[in-house]
């Protein structure tokens, strides 16, 4: 799904000053035990995060889920911060950091769906290639695969959703996807090398 | 959201007082201290170079073991402040080792000039990269440890700064035992391994600082 997410940059309204808020006193009084203010600060911070967050990532069970990283990540690393120094630098460094890291893994998982296609690219006979080969050239071949496994691959090769996505809107677990797909591409294989 | 709100609270239930990190002054200083502390017992064991009174009147051989401890003591701190997710707020000094770099690098161009004649080369070659490897395994399996301790945000970055760091420990043990001038030998079998091996520190840093 190109051009589902945007780059990792900050806007001129992200900028990463405290400005007068109290988010480092609330960190300060979080590193001393207060568990009130440590619910607070994280609050706050999901809510500075969510806007940065839905700019970038347009799914919002995906910002969710990167949301909840981040949190998690701001827990295990708020030893890193002392309290003397701006809050808000901080926070974005760790939100940038399991950003890159969710785009990464999206489109690493774009690109080995795509290698499974291209798979079936090599071998198919030379006149097909030739013809230039896409999801469409083998549509007929896809309709006759069970329902299921011809719907996972329209998600996948014609509507460029990832494995993840389509677990999402086929109701399954993203592996089940993934096995479906594999057994998929398997049995096009075997009927594209007769 | 309601997601959110009971992650929070389940993070904010497990909000027990955490000592802060020290500052990363501090922390370089730690690192420093271990590392001198090992090079120090390394030569007192295998001993220095015979000559090294005579040699600590040549400028140039001054000059490259000053920078060579520069290279340290700068890694050192970048290392320290790379550990910080948001480098402590002091990006400017996790890059001064590149400054030392090229310092060390000048330097060794100068010598290579003002070797004339030049130095004999020795009988040995790889011989020095595998001892400069052997005695950075324990300061590069240090440092990668202590890194692990905070929450680096440039895994790459500190991954070569901590190779870098250790490699320089090795290397000015080297320096300091072996009895070889030969600017041409030192720079193949001494310092080009080390930025070497500081590409593998590149894959190292993703692999061991990932948190």
């Amino acid at each position: 799904m190109t051009g589902y997410y945007s780059s990792v940059h900050f806007s001129n309204s992200e900028q990463v000053t405290d400005s007068g808020d109290n988010l480092a006193a609330l960190m300060q009084r979080s590193l001393n035990g207060d568990a009130q203010a440590y619910a607070e600060l994280l609050k706050e911070t999901a809510r500075l995060l969510r806007p940065f967050l839905s700019r970038r990532i347009f799914a919002s069970a995906e910002v969710d889920d990167v949301l909840q990283e981040i949190l998690i990540s701001i827990h295990k690393a708020r030893h890193t911060y002392d309290g003397q120094r701006p809050y808000k630098p901080w926070m974005y460094a760790i939100a940038k950091f399991r950003l890159q890291d969710h785009l990464r893994a999206h489109y690493a998982d774009q690109l080995r769906d795509a290698e499974d296609l291209s798979e079936l690219e090599e071998i198919l006979p030379d006149d097909v290639t030739e013809t230039g080969f896409n999801y469409e050239s083998i549509s007929v071949e896809v309709q006759k695969l069970p329902e299921k496994q011809a719907t996972i691959l329209r998600l996948m090769h014609h509507e460029g959703c990832t494995s993840k996505e389509v677990a999402e809107r086929m109701g399954m677990t993203e592996s089940a996807v993934k096995v479906a797909a594999h057994r998929a591409y398997k049995v096009l294989r075997e009927r594209l090398e007769r | 959201m309601d997601n959110i709100e009971q992650l929070v609270a389940t993070l904010s239930k497990d909000a027990k007082a955490v000592n802060p990190a020290p500052r990363p002054w501090l922390l370089g200083l730690k690192w420093l201290a271990v590392a001198a502390a090992y090079l120090l017992v390394a030569l007192l064991i295998t001993g220095p170079r015979p000559d090294w009174a005579l040699q600590l009147l040549n400028p140039w051989f001054v000059a490259e073991v000053m920078l060579l401890l520069g290279i340290l003591v700068s890694t050192a701190f970048s290392a320290a402040i790379l550990s910080f997710p948001d480098l402590h707020q002091q990006r400017r000094a996790a890059f001064a080792p590149v400054w030392i770099f090229a310092l060390f690098a000048l330097a060794l161009i100068l010598s290579l000039y003002a070797d004339n004649p030049p130095s004999p080369l020795p009988v040995h070659s790889f011989e020095c990269t595998l001892s400069i490897f052997a005695f950075s395994l324990l300061p590069s399996a240090g440092i990668f440890y202590a890194m692990r301790q905070f929450a680096s945000t440039h895994l790459h970055l500190s991954g070569i700064v901590a190779v870098l760091f250790a490699f320089s420990t090795g290397a000015l043990w080297l320096r300091l035992h072996e009895q070889t001038d030969s600017i041409i030998h030192l720079v193949e079998w001494h310092y080009l391994p080390m930025i070497a091996v500081a590409v593998l520190g590149w894959w190292l840093g993703k692999v061991l600082l990932k948190w």
